[in-house]
């Protein structure tokens, strides 16, 4: 970094100088999370027209190869920034956007910056952008298959758009951003386990996956709402402060006593939020859609479901760390050694080359979540990143297997494979050593072990769990001055675990003083781990190189088992770029760049007082003087898993279906996967539909015949006031006043008979009464009648 | 020996009066009613010089509205009489209650 300071040429693409310029690794961050969107939507509008290669280079370029070389750029800056120590002022000064507010609480929008923020990006834009690279060739000759529709570009749109949400979800500050995140590359998984959709298997393997993750989801909405509740705020760093502060008085969250399994409400949330990782990192009860999702074409199931969309669980746990309780540690720690052990064993007996793969996949998450759960931060997180490489760059060797014995995918039917396909056989041989953790161990050369993959990292999770069950004493030492949260001693008095928060390891002052009373009150009190966890983590680390070392041998050793597919094993060159790639990969990430990044993270996103990380690895000669055997249980495991596997498999099955049929029960409890899918598809599936039934019962029978006896009500009403009130009423009445009109003008024109002497006898009649009326009155008011009489002159 | 009063007078009158409406009133015969019509008038005349008699002292008043009566009856006769030929014309009768065309 310092020699950059003397350069005067300003770059054509640099002009506002990108070295001063405010935020710029945020912004080329979000650049960079841009590119596969912009990707995405063109090939979607425009992919049929680009046609086969251009399509598939676009999105290469477009849709990793941008995001890619932003990546390291960043990293590059980076690691300059770690080195002089600026990273962490770079991190608290992270670009934050006040984008919305619900009810009072305002969403934050940001990029968050910090070392695993950087290392994530970086190993999922160069793992995705060798598997698109992988896709150019293998896709153009598996996507025609697909009925009617379209494919090479729909391909590489659903990739672009995956590589959109990975590095979304990478780079979110903000929960409620990483959760639309999360879903977006849920939908992903989807579209491209279902992109062979007029399979029947294909496509429900996609709505299994789909819907097993939402079932994990559930859970994570539970939490995610807790902490919108309690902790009043959805951005990490915030929400993080907030629960030290709540724990350390009492307030909000740790105020409430409400308990479910004897689970308070802080542990609750932090088990919430660890159900969206089983869901999407396929943890024990939810880990069905995993193996099903081999489905899906083989860059997708090295992309996302081995390196990078199953890692966001773990991403995720990682991120949320500091909300959680040790009892939420427990069940996570739990989960992911049930996850480990139970996978490993269905593993043993599977005759899918891929599904044994993901069947690893499955026990390696578990060994990451598992580690998590252990409080080993760093090793969990470097699992995850060494993980990738090698599982990617193994599934991309299967995928080869797979094509070139013309798409056979049954171990059985391979062996001898190694003369006909030599490159593959040495790149899945390196991977399957780094996933059994080979390596040289208890021999150092100048600071330096020789080893791989999981030699380092699986081996870390192991040394930090041996510590949390065996040597956790979470007693106050007096020589310490009392201080809680420093873990434990061995006997030599030299601390094997300290604080993530302490790098130096002698300070515990400090540490205690910036965690103040409470958080580390509550975790002084967490138990240790329970034994068998442990020892069925050991017990596993000997079981995966077995049925590694199995698949390998089955595959690429021996005797050919079926000539056929002998005859028509092939490799195509093409292909020999990305496995060398990510061989390459494999090596580099375990010595190189990614721990480090990852234990620079570490203090900043691990304030809980219980995140434990060993000294460098388990390695160290200090501890390799304390716990000789140890070092070698870990470290030798691999030859053991390896020796078994070929001893029984150097001569072909003959010994494996002895022992198949001796151990017959639990063969076929393991080759059912403990008959886990037949069980849902009882509970879960017809239970639904049985909830369905009722359903349909209630509508037909109760709400429909409220609804019918509603309608036939008014019908009957209708015809009452129609028939009745308007026939026999209304016009009742009108027609009574016209009869009456008519009757009255009858009676009117009775006396108009028209014959001359009625209309006399009328006249003459009616003037007689008139003159006897006037008369009548006249002689009463003039005295009478004899008076007038009298008056008559004569 | 009976005193012949203005009573007996306006007596006859009457007595006419009434047989002229009575005959107006039940004579089919056009002309019939003209007979009644006649007696009707005549009575009044009869009427007016007994009141010239005995109420107007030497005046002739009611003899000359006797003789105006007449006049008028004679008018009026020849008048209906025409009435009648012309009903007789259109309906080939002088029964009045063929005459019906006008009734209610």
């Amino acid at each position: 970094m310092v020699g950059r300071a003397h350069v005067t040429r300003t770059k054509w693409w640099a002009v506002p100088t990108l070295r001063n310029m405010n935020h710029q690794y945020e912004i080329l961050l979000a650049l960079g999370v841009l590119s596969p969107m912009i990707s995405f939507w063109v090939l979607v509008l425009f992919g049929p027209k680009m046609g086969k290669p251009l399509a598939g280079w676009f999105g290469v370029i477009m849709g990793m190869g941008v995001p890619l070389a932003l990546a390291t750029y960043v990293l590059v800056g980076w690691c300059g920034h770690v080195q002089s120590g600026t990273a962490a002022a770079l991190t608290a000064d992270a670009f934050r956007l006040n984008w919305a507010t619900i009810g009072t609480i305002p969403i934050t929008v940001g990029v968050k910056l910090d070392s695993l923020t950087v290392a994530m990006y970086f190993m999922v834009t160069f793992i995705a952008f060798w598997i698109f690279f992988f896709s150019v060739g293998y896709m153009s000759g598996h996507s025609d298959e697909v009925a009617g529709q379209s494919k090479y570009h729909r391909f590489f749109a659903y990739l672009s758009l995956f590589g959109f949400s990975m590095l979304g979800l990478v780079i979110s500050s903000n929960l409620l951003f990483l959760f639309i995140f999360w879903e977006l590359v849920g939908l992903c998984s989807y579209l491209l386990i279902g992109f062979y959709f007029d399979k029947l298997f294909a496509s429900t393997a996609a709505i299994k996956a789909f819907v097993t993750n939402r079932v994990g989801d559930f859970g994570f909405l539970i939490g995610l709402m807790l902490v919108y509740f309690q902790l009043g705020t959805l951005d990490l760093d915030e929400a993080a402060t907030r629960f030290a502060e709540q724990a350390s008085m009492g307030t909000g969250i740790f105020a409430s006593h409400f308990t479910m399994f004897g689970w308070s409400l802080a542990t609750i949330m932090g088990v919430g939020l660890f159900c969206g990782a089983m869901g999407k990192s396929a943890q024990f009860p939810l880990h069905v859609w995993l193996p099903d999702a081999m489905a899906g074409p083989t860059p997708v199931s090295a992309l996302i479901h081995a390196a990078t969309m199953v890692a966001a669980g773990v991403y995720l746990v990682a991120r949320v760390f500091r909300l959680m309780t040790p009892e939420a540690l427990m069940f996570i720690a739990m989960i992911g050694c049930l996850t480990l052990t139970l996978m490993a064993l269905v593993a043993v007996v599977q005759v899918d080359i891929k599904k044994c793969l993901a069947y690893s996949t499955l026990s390696q998450l578990g060994y990451m979540i598992f580690g998590m759960g252990c409080g080993a931060w760093i090793a969990a997180l470097f699992h995850l990143i060494t993980h990738a490489f090698f599982k990617a760059m193994l599934f991309l060797c299967s995928g080869q297997v797979i094509e070139g014995c013309h798409h056979e995918q049954d171990m059985r039917k391979m062996g001898g494979l190694r003369k006909k396909m030599p490159f593959t056989c040495w790149t899945f041989f390196v991977g399957v050593l780094a996933i059994s953790g080979a390596g040289v161990a208890g021999l150092e050369v100048a600071h330096t072990k020789f080893g791989l993959g999981g030699f380092f990292s699986k081996d870390e999770i192991l040394a930090v769990a041996y510590a949390r069950a065996f040597e956790w004493d979470y007693e106050k030492h007096q020589d310490h001055g009392g201080h809680n949260g420093h873990a434990s001693l061995d006997h030599t008095g030299v601390p094997i675990v300290r604080l993530a928060s302490d790098p130096t390891g002698d300070d515990a002052h400090a540490a205690s003083a910036t965690h103040g009373g409470g958080m580390a009150a509550i975790f002084e009190n967490t138990p240790p781990l329970p034994k068998w966890m442990f020892w069925l983590a050991l017990i596993t680390a000997y079981v995966t190189p077995f049925y590694m070392m199995r698949a390998w041998w089955l595959t690429f050793m021996g005797k050919p088992r079926d000539q056929h597919v002998h005859d028509h094993a092939h490799e195509s060159p093409l292909m020999y770029v990305p496995l060398v790639v990510l061989a390459m990969g494999t090596f580099i990430s375990s010595y190189f760049l990614f721990r480090p990044l990852i234990a620079d993270a570490a203090p900043a996103a691990t304030t809980a007082a219980l995140v434990l990380a060993t000294d460098g690895n388990l390695h160290t000669p200090a501890i390799s003087a304390a716990h000789h055997w140890l070092v070698f249980g870990v470290g030798c495991a691999f030859i053991v898993g390896f020796a078994i596997a070929i001893g029984i498999y150097s001569r072909g099955l003959g010994v494996a279906e002895r022992i198949k049929r001796t151990a017959g029960p639990i063969h076929t409890l393991l080759e059912h996967k403990y008959y886990f899918d037949e069980f849902y598809g009882l509970v879960c599936v017809k239970g639904c539909l049985v909830v369905a039934k009722i359903c349909r019962f209630v509508d037909t029978w109760i709400i429909d015949l409220v609804v019918n006896i509603a309608a036939s009500a008014t019908e009957r009403f209708a015809a009452f006031s129609g028939l009745i009130i308007d026939n026999h009423g209304v016009d009742g009445v009108v027609n009574g006043v016209a009869k009456t009109s008519m009757d009255f003008a009858g009676v009117v024109r009775a006396p108009q008979t028209g014959r001359i002497r009625h209309y006399v006898l009328f006249a003459a009649g009616v003037a007689a009464i008139v003159l006897l009326v006037v008369v009548w009155v006249g002689l009463e008011s003039t005295g009478g009648a004899t008076a007038t009489v009298s008056a008559i002159p004569q | 020996m009976l005193t012949i009063g203005l009573t007996h007078y306006l007596v006859v009158a009457a007595v006419l009066f009434c047989a002229g409406v009575f005959v107006m009133m039940t004579k089919r015969n056009a002309i019939g009613i003209l007979i009644g019509v006649e007696l009707v008038l005549n009575s009044t005349g009869v009427n007016l010089i007994a009141f010239d008699r005995y109420v107007g002292q030497g005046r002739v008043d009611g003899q000359i509205m006797a003789l105006f009566v007449i006049v008028l009856a004679a008018a009026e006769a020849a008048l209906a009489v025409g009435i009648c030929i012309n009903v007789y014309k259109n309906l080939a009768t002088v029964d009045v209650d063929s005459a019906r065309d006008l009734r209610g």
